[in-house]
């Protein structure tokens, strides 16, 4: 056609998507911030009113837009709708160069389309947030290690609580279905890329950018209210505010960009005969997760947008002298927040029910039950919002249906204890890091689902509630369970993104020593919960000395296995046992492909035939 | 492996494995129950208001009612764990068999887990009956608490205030519960009883101190730089003590 008669070898210079990567995009960012920084500073108006920070936070939050726009500007987001336009799409040649054809390690840096690079860049940046929020995780526990009085300052301190938080929180968010969604979920369904390769570059690389703003907002007096950023608090906060809310914005844009593609991929895009029965549990996993984030992320948006004119537009959408209410804000805040913890949860329980079979030898225990479970807790988990408020006093009368789904969820949840344990019962038993794994996330979430019924019970709440032992609690979820799911798909599917086997001593020793040390930390958290405690403080009465000291040592226990681990996955990663075709002998459709897996991974798409359990020997 | 091949296989109960898992069962069941109610128990406060002794034995009925179920995943996780394991690079055999599902086996836990449930729901539902009542005592004493950054007001009935709670014992208290600046959330640890503290609105909890001694308020909302420091203390005196002090408090709010 006419965009290849047009591509005359004469042409001077490359073509404009060839120029652009991740440093142009941070040289248009910066750019765009600054020169929009420099006009605001010039052209807003002063304050008039009373009010401090509204004019500094219309020039924060304008220019960190500006930063948003530059940055996607510059790594190319913006090239394929604008030459849709213009009636142009892209070529074939075009679309072969940004899925990466090619390239090398150049595509990391790029805006590429190829799910696997995708995945690659995920886990590479999950990394990276674990790293800074588990540093932040160990300030917060040496400063509580000493008695009373840390030696940081409270309004840092505080910060580092709520930075810790919000970006654990996403990185937890993505620790599954951003690697292992991306890479490997796309070839386990048969299909030879996304349903919108560029939208999943998008999703990614809008992280990349939020992540500008957090940290930004860390030199302005930082986020100190919190991962919650309740209101009133939010909006006496400092600039730092600023930065949370565009960082919340821009992520929830990319969860919801990547929940779409997601779940259309699944739903059009497996291979022939892949049936619903067919389709692996992981690939349920993943759905739900990104399915529960359709509904959810739009209302973090919204809330965040009301926080940020409540900010910096003077409305009163949570101000009570302005007839707002703060409870407004908690609603919208939980009805995002507690679907939210199922959307880590899910899919690092289904990643180590894909593996049970393989490690057993035998089928999955109950495909159906499994898919029930998962449908059951996606369900109930838009219901229970308000169970975080309890005790907010906004409307007691609802305490008792709130309490009545919250209890009901422990139904499906049991369901996926029954699979995984029933997977495990007379199966053939191979040790490995990822099969133990499923033991500890048994023991984990066991831990963290009971005292979760403690906490739904209203009475017992009212004792618990904004406690240590909360915080005990959702740990024993999130890390207890999600996190080790998380690590057990990054040992199980290490073979199928680099080619080479994940160092099996390593992977042992890290696994025991963050296990021990994360029950230690969070057993010792427990106690001063009981005894106590309230969250997020920055000192405690002396009582709380031993339990607090023993959690300390348990978080630098936690922190020297995740070193091991890191150490485990770069060292593997460089020079680890190069894997063969297939080393678990699964029969899921990601190890049919090899490695390294080809550009658009099928040559001929499969057919599948049969469920991917059929494992063990048929009785006679 | 002989049991496949036999025409007639054991009754399922009378497995070697099924019975391990029976006796592992009855006492994981024990173990966890024990410890768990214990560690509970014993590292909460010891209670100074009915409310507070009811939240521990709660505790200690809902840890028991959980045990048999996390016994049961604990026993099976044993049994497992201590039959034949195969460590290696290259997979074991397959499993001889190729079970995918018991309807008996899942139509039971489903049942046995919505019971329990069901079980959890009604003890809680009752308590929440019973302390929502006593909301509505017209006998009681009634206090005002005001939270602000980062302290504690207590209004009484005759116009004193101070930044210490006071209170008679055995007499049942209402508190209504604002706050000037942020959310803060007020918390009587020992007494069990907590209750957010909003701007604008007024909020209600109640309860009945019943030991004579001095307990911890604390605030668990995360209210800005001192948060941590937002504490004070409740005395719980009896009446006649209490008497005293608040008239001798009230001619100080007068005096001044």
């Amino acid at each position: 056609m006419t965009t290849v008669m047009s591509k005359p070898v004469s042409a001077p210079g490359k073509s404009i998507i060839e120029k652009l990567n991740f440093f142009t995009a941070l040289a248009l960012g910066a750019i765009s911030a600054i020169v929009v920084w420099r006009l605001a500073l010039q052209f807003l108006p002063e304050d008039t009113e009373v009010r401090l920070f509204t004019r500094e936070d219309k020039i924060t939050l304008l220019s960190m837009t500006a930063w948003l726009v530059g940055f996607m500007t510059g790594i190319g987001a913006l090239v394929g709708p604008f030459r849709w336009l213009m009636g142009k799409d892209l070529s074939h040649e075009e679309n072969m160069f940004l899925a990466g054809k090619d390239m090398g390690i150049k595509r990391y840096f790029r805006y590429t389309t190829d799910h696997k690079v995708i995945g690659i860049q995920y886990l590479v940046i999950i990394m990276v947030i674990f790293g800074i929020g588990g540093i932040l995780a160990m300030l917060i526990r040496t400063n509580l290690g000493s008695s009373e009085g840390g030696w940081i300052h409270p309004q840092a301190y505080n910060s580092i609580v709520g930075t810790h938080g919000i970006i654990m929180i996403v990185g937890t968010i993505i620790m599954v279905t951003g690697p292992f969604g991306n890479f490997i979920m796309p070839i386990m369904i048969g299909a030879r890329d996304m349903a919108f390769p560029r939208l999943n570059a998008l999703s990614f690389w809008l992280i990349v950018a939020a992540a500008v703003p957090l940290l930004w907002g860390q030199f302005l007096g930082g986020i100190s209210t919190g991962w919650t950023a309740y209101n009133p608090l939010a909006s006496q906060a400092p600039l730092g505010m600023d930065g949370y809310i565009m960082f919340i914005c821009i992520f929830a844009i990319s969860t919801m960009v990547a929940g779409a593609n997601i779940t259309t991929t699944v739903v059009r895009m497996r291979a022939k005969g892949m049936t619903w029965n067919r389709t692996p549990i992981f690939v349920y996993g993943v759905v739900a997760s990104v399915a529960l984030g359709l509904p959810a992320f739009p209302v973090f948006f919204l809330s965040q947008i009301m926080s940020a004119m409540d900010r910096a537009l003077d409305t009163s959408f949570y101000n009570t002298a302005g007839g707002g209410s703060g409870w407004l804000y908690e609603n919208l805040f939980w009805i995002m927040g507690h679907p939210e913890v199922y959307v880590i949860l899910i899919p690092a329980i289904a990643a180590l029910m894909e593996m049970a079979p393989v490690f057993t030898r035998r089928p999955l225990f109950s495909f159906n039950v499994a898919v029930m479970g998962i449908a059951g807790i996606s369900g109930l988990s838009v219901l229970v919002w308000a169970h975080h408020m309890y005790l907010s006093g906004w409307a007691p009368l609802l305490n008792t249906p709130f309490m009545l789904t919250t209890e009901l969820i422990s139904i499906p949840t049991g369901m996926l204890f029954l699979v995984l344990v029933g997977t495990l019962w007379r199966g053939r038993l191979w040790m490995t890091m990822p099969t133990m794994s499923i033991f500890a996330l048994l023991w984990n979430f066991m831990i963290g689902g009971i005292t979760g019924i403690y906490l739904s019970d209203v009475p017992a709440d009212a004792f618990l509630h904004g406690s240590m032992y909360v915080t005990a609690h959702f740990h024993y979820t999130l890390i207890g369970a999600g996190l080790t799911g998380a690590l057990a798909a990054l040992v199980y599917w290490f073979p199928a993104m680099t080619g080479r086997m994940f160092d099996k001593k390593l992977s042992w020793v890290a696994f025991w020593i963050v296990q021990i040390g994360f029950n230690i930390a969070f057993i010792g958290m427990f106690t001063v919960g009981l005894a106590g405690q309230p969250r997020r403080v920055e000192a405690y009465a002396s009582t709380f000395n031993t339990g607090n000291m023993i959690t300390t040592g348990g978080a630098y226990l936690i922190m020297s296995g995740m070193l091991v681990l890191l150490y485990g996955v770069i060292s593997s990663w460089k020079s680890g046992v190069k894997a063969p075709k297939n080393p678990w002998q699964a029969k899921t459709l990601e190890w049919t492909v090899g490695y390294p897996v080809p550009l658009e991974n099928f040559e001929v798409l499969p057919t599948v035939t049969s469920d991917p359990y059929g494992y063990g020997k048929a009785q006679s | 492996m002989t049991d496949v091949m036999t025409p007639k296989a054991p009754q399922w109960w009378k497995k070697p494995d099924v019975k391990k898992t029976a006796i592992l069962w009855v006492v994981c069941t024990a173990v966890i129950g024990y410890v768990g109610a214990e560690f509970h128990v014993r590292n909460m406060v010891s209670p100074a208001s009915e409310t507070m002794s009811g939240v521990i034995s709660l505790m200690r009925v809902f840890t028991w009612a959980a045990a048999p179920v996390a016994g049961l995943v604990a026993a099976m996780c044993l049994t497992v764990l201590t039959s034949k394991r195969h460590y290696g690079d290259n997979p074991p055999a397959e499993a001889d068999h190729q079970v995918s599902n018991s309807p008996r086996a899942t139509a039971l836990w489903i049942v046995v887990s919505a019971l329990l449930c069901l079980f959890a729901l009604v003890g809680g539902f009752i308590v929440i009956q019973k302390d929502s009542s006593s909301l509505f005592d017209k006998s009681a004493l009634q206090v005002n608490v005001t939270g602000q950054q980062w302290l504690w007001n207590f209004d009484y009935e005759n116009g004193a205030r101070s930044e210490d709670l006071y209170l008679p014992v055995n007499k049942p208290v209402v508190f209504h519960i604002t706050s000037v600046d942020v959310k803060h959330s007020f918390w009587v640890v020992q007494m069990g009883i907590k209750m957010d503290a909003n701007p604008g609105y007024t909020t209600e909890a109640a309860v009945t101190p019943n030991k004579i001694g001095v307990f911890d308020v604390r605030c668990t909302e995360l209210c800005g730089l001192l948060h941590a420091y937002m504490q004070t203390k409740v005395h719980v005196v009896s009446q006649a003590d209490y008497d005293a002090w608040l008239s001798i408090h009230v001619q100080i709010e007068k005096g001044a």
